[in-house]
């Protein structure tokens, strides 16, 4: 067979732009740790990627170029864009569907995919890299991390910059005793709490308030009895509207409408899956949460 | 060695339950000494929180706790009655299954979990309930007559149709959140007690005991097969409607309250009989007490061993029930 002059010059230059966006010297792998201290090989620059979770998902659209973003879980919800993917079911988890993308490598949070899940995706072939957040600083950093694992840092530097310069304009240190105490719940029959060791708390700190429920409690969502939320008297609660919680919480419970929360109706909800989501829209919970506390 | 008189069991359940009430009411988020539960008893203060915690939350709880496992063990008692079957349980008639995918349809498919005014979870449960039962009758009796062994397996396969809707429901609808609320609910809790709930459980359980003990020589009779006790001249069919509708009312009010309780409603008949004989004339009112006391102690546990909540109830029930039911297993068969 007889190549073409053309053909030739067009393969040639087509070669040097691949090697001027992956240099030849590159590994074909790289054996990184996740978050869990798990030892995990993933391509150096993994170009079909999945997020199981969709805190991961918005991280990865954050940071990732999102053609490479190839699936998303029945969960994902945004950006409104992911809504075009193709869905993996996440919980159970639809291995099947999710090998027949074929994924360069699958990227998850803490709690959400079972580490068995992980170990099965690992021996087919699929490497999982997990995160997890306790802290506003661990969203950044996590930014970093994939920004770093995709080979994308300028974007990663330029939007942890971005939301730090954010935090810092936020920035303000009310004595202890002026924050107020804030309660959030994640459900109110039966009430579970964001606990201490939840991103919840640090959230709340940023945003001027602390966290009502200080107890170190085991569970990251504890569930609360009555009484304990009566001797907690949080100045402010979140969790609903409060007409919606004073037709059911406040209703079912009357003695907690001697709550200083109640009394003085700071019973607010806030934008559904913001708080629970540890992504980049971090700080927009923050400043959520300072607005509120500001009514 | 002779066994002791019944009376006097039922004299030492009655001291349990007063000793189990009175470290119950110190057990809570308020620390408070014995010296303030009396003043509080004899004068009640609404506006000190740890008063009205004391008052309106944990006495509250207390009763419903003694209420359900009374109510469920009586329940039990009747319900190994009447299909003459040790295995039966309070739940045999579906009665769990069905208030849990009642619970589980009101929490995640009703959205607010308010209509026209009214809480759903509790009515969806105890509606959820009643139609399970309602549903596993029709299918155990023909003209009028009760089949236990059909009443029996029409309660496991109601049950186990009740139980797959309520999962199926919940792995469509269910959010992280929603299904920790659900599955918090299938365990059991005494969370939501008030006063004013206590009302209904409480009359059924006192208008149960005051008619089964006037049939109670017609439940020994029973115990005897059901061609025997005819042939003593029992009115067999009338007393299994009667027995059927006093554990479906002890039964579906305690689980609308508190969600379904396991264990207590099958250990706490067999205890009973082991300890006062299977057919002794106090067995009924010494099987609620003992019921009672049971789900005290078991609450108590929970909130010692894992404050603030506590262990979900229907997990303590078994870790306490089951122990014992297998050494009363092996001395028995």
């Amino acid at each position: 067979m007889r190549l073409s002059p053309f053909l030739l010059i067009g393969c040639v230059l087509l070669g040097a732009c691949q090697a001027h966006d992956q240099p030849a010297a590159a590994p074909a792998t790289v054996q990184v740790r996740d978050d869990l201290g798990r030892s995990v090989t993933l391509p150096a620059y993994p170009r079909r990627l999945v997020s199981l979770a969709p805190s991961m998902t918005e991280m990865l659209y954050a940071v990732a170029d999102t053609s490479t973003i190839i699936a998303r879980t029945q969960a994902d919800d945004y950006p409104a864009a992911v809504l075009r993917k193709p869905v993996v079911n996440s919980y159970p988890l639809d291995i099947e569907r999710l090998v027949t993308l074929h994924p360069d490598a699958v990227f998850t949070v803490e709690g959400l995919t079972p580490p068995d899940a992980a170990e099965r995706l690992r021996q087919l072939g699929i490497p999982v890299y997990y995160q997890k957040y306790r802290r506003v600083g661990d969203v950044l950093r996590g930014l970093i991390t994939l920004g770093r694992l995709l080979g994308r840092d300028a974007q990663a530097r330029r939007l942890t910059d971005s939301l730090q310069r954010q935090l810092h304009a936020l920035a303000t240190c009310p004595a202890p005793g002026a924050r107020p105490t804030v309660l959030a719940l994640a459900a109110a029959d039966p009430m579970y709490a964001y606990g201490q060791n939840t991103l919840f708390t640090d959230e709340i700190w940023l945003a001027g308030g602390q966290n009502a429920l200080r107890d170190s409690l085991p569970q990251p969502y504890p569930a609360l009895t009555r009484e304990y939320v009566l001797k907690l008297n949080p100045e402010v609660i979140i969790g609903g509207r409060f007409g919606k919680l004073d037709s059911t919480l406040f209703r079912q419970n009357p003695e907690l409408r001697r709550l200083r929360a109640y009394q003085k109706r700071r019973v607010y909800a806030t934008t559904p899956n913001l708080l629970q989501r540890p992504s980049p829209r971090v700080v927009e919970a923050v400043q959520e949460l300072r607005a509120l506390l500001a009514r | 060695m002779s066994s002791p008189h019944p009376l006097r069991w039922l004299l030492a359940f009655g001291l349990l339950t007063l000793g189990l009430l009175g470290l119950g009411l110190r057990v809570g988020s308020y620390e408070v000494s014995y010296a303030f539960i009396f003043d509080t008893l004899a004068h009640y203060h609404p506006a000190d929180p740890a008063q009205l915690a004391l008052v309106e939350l944990r006495l509250p709880r207390l009763l419903l706790a003694w209420l359900a496992g009374a109510s469920l063990a009586l329940s039990g008692y009747l319900l190994q009655t009447l299909v003459n079957n040790p295995l039966a349980d309070p739940y045999l008639l579906g009665t769990a299954s069905g208030a849990s995918l009642g619970a589980i349809v009101a929490y995640l498919l009703v959205p607010g979990l308010v209509v026209a005014g009214l809480y759903l979870p509790p009515l969806a449960a105890l509606a959820g309930g009643l139609g399970a039962t309602v549903l596993v009758v029709a299918i155990g009796t023909r003209q009028g007559r009760v089949r236990p062994a059909v009443l029996l397996l029409g309660g496991v396969a109601v049950g186990a149709l009740a139980a797959a809707a309520g999962s199926l429901i919940t792995f469509l609808k269910a959010d992280q959140d929603s299904l920790r609320t659900v599955v918090f609910w299938a365990f059991g809790s005494f969370e939501r007690a008030s006063w004013a709930g206590l009302g209904w459980p409480a009359a059924v359980l006192v208008g149960s005991l005051g008619l089964l003990f006037c049939l109670q020589k017609d439940l020994n009779l029973l115990l005897l097969g059901e061609e025997r006790a005819q042939a003593l001249g029992l009115a067999v069919v009338r007393l299994r409607w009667v027995l059927l509708a006093v554990a479906v009312a002890l039964t579906s009010g305690v689980v609308a309250l508190c969600g379904p309780i396991g264990f207590v409603g099958l250990v706490v008949p067999h205890l009973t009989r082991g300890l006062l004989g299977a057919a002794g004339r106090l067995n009924l009112v010494a099987c609620a007490a003992l019921g009672g006391a049971f789900l005290l102690a078991a609450d108590l546990l929970a909130r010692l061993l894992y404050p603030p909540a506590g262990l979900p109830i229907g997990l303590v029930t078994a870790l306490l029930g089951v122990p014992f039911f297998v050494s009363l297993l092996r001395k028995k068969f």
